[in-house]
């Protein structure tokens, strides 16, 4: 008996253009309050689903379900969606084009105008609201979009690729309107190929592959789960080439005297750290389950 | 948020960019500096007119004065030539180096063809005021000499050329400002953005709402002004014309739906890549060919069968129809057949336009033609 759905639910998406498979069977959640990084490698299908969600690609198979309902054409209108594809109308001034998209969502004339000016404000775009979008710079066009997609106050963020491009000022103001949003109680979907980020920002992730959901879930959860583990290593006066006698240990990174690996879940830690401070002089050491992007590798790496 | 509320909002925003883009002012001052240049063109030109009368000896001395005294209120001038007699008069008008012949002691003004009200009264002034009469009993019985064809007046021919090239004109205009928008959603990649709040086919209907109140006003201020003028004298003109120019309005609004649709179609099928002219090429033919075939056909002949098959065919009917009406008039059937085969076609363009039109502004890849487009309507 799965848990009764309050937020958004792809189930069992199926897309092909032609002989390509977009989506196969794949299925996720966003809950309300949470946010999920979307993740997989580029073509995996993540612009695809997220476009599903609006209506703008026609499942072969499946649905997309909102509070565990077929999500209908005004249930879409408390979405919000930042979409691959960059843009807004160039010549039109930027405060009036939001009060417009805000409008288009359902707002009165009123409430798009105080929302824009609002939303503006917050992003550091209140003095541009009278100039055309064409004139705004790349980063601020940026602003702009995600302004668009949180104007109406939406149930449901949508955002592919939001921090694409963006400076680490930009990294921050983003990361706390998202933390905001969901702290709100809106249901976030975002996709990223920054796994740091996404580790940092994200409570859930879901990765797809070639069309296919891998993995799905709190992300400390799908961490632990790994059947593998991350050993890091400082050492000094190893040998060269060292590595700790242990089977099938794969060296992630090697440079100096630092030393990352995978090993094994059932690999004894402590074994491991007596071989080192045999061979050398141990500066530092750490354990645990793989990090996000560790996990990402190990799942869609081929 | 319902239907009409969206296309309300997309039309307002399709008006106001419009409006604030001043090329909308700047093509209506200079449509209607022109359309007052073609008037004061026509008083220009008609103070050059000369009518040239015959008289048979003898006259009196003092005709040709009062007949050019009489010709002034018409902005024109007179010249009088005597011919020694009748015979010699009917050549002079037969070999058309005079427009009307005087034979006084017949009170007779003879026509070569058709009679020129306007020039007859000139005469009857004259000779009456010559003769010291009064008015209102006519001095002068009218003839012709072979009764000619009905020849349209210039105002006919002006509404009727002026009218269909005005419409052609703002169908034109306007249906490349909605290809413009469609292309500008599509290139700024907006459209996705938009499509996820709007259904397509309100976002289409929006739009051609809008572009088409915007081409609706300046049509109204453009043939208002004309039919000031109509009404004031100025090309001296019968009141039914009114009603052929009043026809103009209905027909912009029945073409435009019918082409703008068509053009927005074209725009969403184009490649992404194809600039508005690119992508409206085949809507633009259509139109241009529509407009010279029915040139051609209506002046070679406007009551030709050609001409009442244009008229009702929906492609040409929005140009041909009012023209035709101004120069022959067009029988009430006729009316009612246009219009409904004209509804029928907009009605079924708009229900595949609804289908195709989202896939289309959405798709990326080169131009869909016209069969993959076909089937996407049945599909979906």
């Amino acid at each position: 008996m799965p848990a009764p759905e309050d937020g958004l639910a792809v189930a069992g998406a199926s897309k092909r253009y032609g002989p390509t498979v977009a989506l196969d069977r794949v299925s996720l959640e966003v809950r309300p309050g949470r946010i999920l990084g979307f993740l997989g490698p580029n073509g995996a299908g993540k612009t695809t689903a997220m476009r599903a969600v609006f209506g703008l690609v026609a499942l072969d198979a499946g649905e997309i379900r909102w509070r565990g309902r077929p999500a209908g054409f005004a249930d879409r209108l408390r979405f919000g969606y930042m979409p691959e594809e960059r843009g807004l109308y160039p010549h039109m001034p930027l405060g009036k084009q939001l009060a417009y998209l805000g409008a288009l969502h359902g707002l009165t004339d009123d409430a798009a105008r105080a929302a824009a000016s609002a939303w503006l404000d917050r992003l550091g775009l209140g003095d541009r609201a009278g100039a055309p979008v064409e004139d705004l710079s790349h980063g601020n066009q940026q602003r702009a979009q995600l302004a668009a997609a949180l104007l109406h106050g939406p149930d449901l963020l949508v955002l592919d690729e939001p921090f694409a491009g963006l400076d680490a000022l930009a990294v921050r103001t983003l990361t706390a309107v998202l933390r905001d949003e969901a702290a709100r109680g809106a249901a976030v979907l975002f996709s990223s190929h920054q796994l740091d980020l996404v580790e940092h920002v994200c409570d859930d992730v879901a990765i797809i592959d070639r069309g296919r959901l891998v993995a799905s879930g709190p992300i400390d959860a799908l961490r632990r789960a790994s059947r593998r583990r991350r050993i890091a290593l400082r050492l000094e006066g190893a040998p060269p080439g060292w590595l700790p006698p242990v089977p099938e240990i794969e060296v992630v990174e090697r440079d100096d005297g630092a030393l990352r690996l995978l090993a094994a879940d059932d690999v004894d830690p402590r074994a491991v750290l007596a071989a080192a401070e045999d061979a050398a002089e141990v500066v530092e050491f750490g354990y645990g389950p793989p990090t996000l992007a560790e996990l990402f590798v190990e799942l869609v790496g081929r | 948020m319902n239907g009409r509320r969206a296309i309300a909002l997309v039309a307002r925003r399709e008006i106001v960019e419009r409006l604030r883009s001043r090329a909308f002012l700047i093509s209506t001052v200079v449509m209607l500096l022109l359309v007052a240049a073609s008037v004061g063109l026509g008083g220009f030109l008609s103070k050059e007119t000369t009518y040239r009368f015959a008289a048979v000896a003898p006259v009196p001395a003092d005709l040709e004065a009062a007949l050019d005294r009489a010709a002034d209120p018409f902005d024109a001038r007179a010249r009088l030539d005597v011919v020694p007699s009748p015979a010699a008069g009917r050549e002079t008008l037969e070999a058309e180096d005079a427009d009307a012949l005087l034979i006084l002691p017949q009170d007779r003004l003879v026509f070569r063809a058709d009679v020129d009200p306007q020039l007859a009264a000139v005469a009857d002034t004259a000779v009456r005021a010559v003769r010291r009469h009064l008015p209102p009993a006519p001095e002068l019985s009218v003839v012709s000499l072979e009764p000619g064809e009905a020849e349209h007046t210039d105002a006919e021919v002006l509404v009727a050329a002026g009218g269909s090239l005005l419409l052609v004109v703002l169908l034109a205009v306007y249906g490349q400002s909605v290809i413009a928008s469609v292309v500008e959603e599509r290139s700024s990649r907006v459209v996705e953005l938009v499509l996820s709040t709007v259904r397509a086919r309100h976002l289409l209907a929006g739009k051609v709402v809008g572009i088409g109140i915007l081409g609706l006003a300046q049509l109204t201020l453009i043939a208002g002004l004309a039919a000031v003028l109509l009404a004031a004298g100025a090309f001296d003109a019968p009141a039914e014309l009114g009603g052929s120019l009043a026809l103009v309005i209905p027909w912009f609004v029945l073409g435009f739906a019918l082409y703008a649709v068509a053009y927005a179609v074209a725009g969403a099928l184009a490649s992404r890549q194809d600039g508005p002219d690119a992508a409206g090429q085949p809507v633009s033919y259509a139109l241009a060919a529509a407009y010279f075939v029915g040139y051609v056909v209506v002046s070679a002949d406007a009551e030709g069968a050609a001409a009442h098959a244009l008229t009702i065919l929906p492609l040409t009917a929005p140009l041909v129809l009012p023209a035709r009406s101004a120069l022959v008039g067009v029988p009430a059937w006729e009316h009612a057949l246009a219009l409904v085969l004209v509804l029928a076609t907009i009605v079924a363009l708009v229900r595949f336009a609804g289908r195709v039109y989202a896939h289309g502004v959405l798709h990326a890849g080169p131009a869909i033609g016209i069969r993959d487009a076909l089937r996407l309507s049945r599909r979906s």
